[in-house]
């Protein structure tokens, strides 16, 4: 914006896009995670000079005291909440109460001491969820109109109850206080950074480490659980960082948008590929006695897509990276 | 002696301790999946000669320390009267100013001071259509607030002091096109009515939160949501509040100024439950003696009647002799709303209040309280 007015006196400030605004302070609370670690990589690469970067043994973010306090010292212009309790499905039912109470008192904690954090110092805030806030039922692909249409999956529904909430405090204080607050619901991430935990993981990571283990030890086969034709959809997480910086340089708006790369493959084109980029030479079998899931699983990203935005990285070239990675930071050397 | 503990996570002493060391898988309480807690049932291994204290019901505990958040409003007030009533000697009482239950290290400070064995979450930020549509950041974010600080400082309270916990929401948690009458299944099932929506996902948090805590730390904690409430203490203002409320107050006013009639808009067709807050008072001491739940149970009169039905026997009890005028120009509003309250009814407990006992009762407190003479 071009300062108007015809004498020094009454010119009115540039409001900088955030992407010029690289002096700014950005908080990235859960640096150090799959997504913030992605967003943290990308401000670097953007320039952005002013990060805040607390741990959790720095700054528990469900201490609404030491939260509030945070703020006050720091004042941070920007602030990208991608902290929170995630896990999988045995996550979830064994700690139901972590996972709604910590990513409640996290949330909570954050927007509200944004808002109170005196002058206004927050411009803008950016909450991220996860596409398991949707029914368990929702259309294929998932709209964001869908949110709260219908039962959500009771696996995960504790996290989804705290996503959604989110959400809605997001609303809700732009709504009564003008707060520019926006949330993004990524589709199924994957990349550097990921959980390849043997029990907890989700499918993409297990495939690598599984054909990587059956690569290593000369194994014949390996054995994948179902028919291999269900319908998934895969974010690199750097896709998923670039989408986060271009919301937070150009939308302003009351609903949450959908963040996919609106590509989708059969678990067994999956499969085959990360069989392809590990380079495991043995058999890939199916065990089609083992239950497949839900058959499709797509957002709808087309209000993104309206924006101007797109993924670009391609599934084989996300699979490569991420393996790399795989190999230089977990794999016992 | 020592009281046998409730299921409670060996670990909830330490804050942080408890996101890493999970609790070691525990069998399930067989208390959990009873609806009805005999005092007999509390001796746990008898057996042996320093056998397990007895673990009174709720009802005969009057003794024990009871926190009642939210005591000044229409439904803490009516279950505060009920537990004085019942002969209940140690009630919390708390204020705003008293106590901020939106700061977590002030509920937190409050239970390691008082370390109450039962608690009542009737603190709440509530209020009609306006009031939603204009405070939406509040009524979402105070709500949530309240209810995680207390639930939490609840479960962390050292030596698992606080035995019971019941949390309380309304009707308006369920979608807005739920079945007729709503069962407790219809949580979640479609989309929120809109005006509303903001103390609903605050409540249906509170919900989850409940059943959270009750399947990771064996909390003893329960949800009830009642219906339309009407009694003393309610909110009697112009233009914030409910439709029993605003009857008995503009058929007073025009009692009193000697109006021809009174305009009610809409035909009156519409089905309506009320339930007097002494009865919902009754039905929270009931759960808290029986109930050891995961789900959330419906309390609601069970006894529909149309608003014409409704604004007949409003004028009727505040002796108003003039017309009663309906504007069918103007909207109904939703034709029905009744809560199922099968699951509580079948615990065996009923309303007792009829309508008509319960408006000349409301309108009597209306006179005494609000009207200035």
């Amino acid at each position: 914006m071009e300062s108007t007015g015809a004498s020094p006196e009454d010119q009115t400030e540039v409001i900088a896009s955030f992407l010029s605004d690289t002096d700014a302070k950005v908080f990235v609370a859960g640096h150090r995670g799959l997504v913030g670690s992605a967003i943290h990589r990308k401000l670097v690469a953007l320039g952005f000079t002013k990060l805040l970067l607390r741990t959790h043994a720095e700054l528990d973010l469900t201490r609404q005291a030491d939260v509030e306090a945070f703020f006050a010292a720091e004042r941070p212009r920007y602030v990208i909440v991608a902290a929170a309790k995630v896990g999988g499905i045995h996550a979830n039912s064994t700690y139901p109460a972590d996972f709604i109470a910590v990513n409640l008192q996290i949330q909570t904690n954050i927007i509200d001491a944004s808002l109170r954090c005196t002058g206004g110092a927050v411009s803008k805030l950016f909450f991220l969820g996860s596409s398991c806030i949707y029914p368990k039922h929702a259309p294929q692909p998932i709209p964001e109109s869908a949110l709260l249409s219908g039962p959500l999956e009771p696996t995960n529904e504790w996290y989804a109850v705290a996503k959604i909430a989110g959400i809605k405090m997001c609303q809700a204080y732009r709504i009564q206080h003008g707060l520019d607050a926006i949330s993004a619901m990524p589709t199924n991430l994957y990349g550097p950074q990921d959980n390849f935990h043997p029990e907890n993981s989700h499918v993409l990571p297990a495939l690598i480490r599984r054909f990587h283990n059956a690569k290593i030890s000369g194994a014949n086969e390996v054995v994948v659980w179902g028919t291999g034709s269900p319908l998934r959809e895969f974010l690199h997480v750097d896709d998923l960082a670039d989408a986060v910086v271009f919301l937070m340089d150009r939308y302003s708006g009351l609903e949450h948008v959908n963040v996919g790369s609106g590509k989708e493959v059969t678990i067994k084109e999956l499969a085959e590929l990360v069989k392809e980029v590990v380079g495991f030479q043995g058999d890939l079998v199916w065990d089609k006695t083992k239950p497949d899931g839900t058959p499709r699983k797509l957002m709808d990203s087309s209000m993104l897509a309206g924006m101007g935005w797109e993924a670009k990285i391609p599934l084989r070239e996300g699979l490569a990276d991420t393996y790399k990675w795989y190999v230089d930071n977990v794999v016992d050397n």
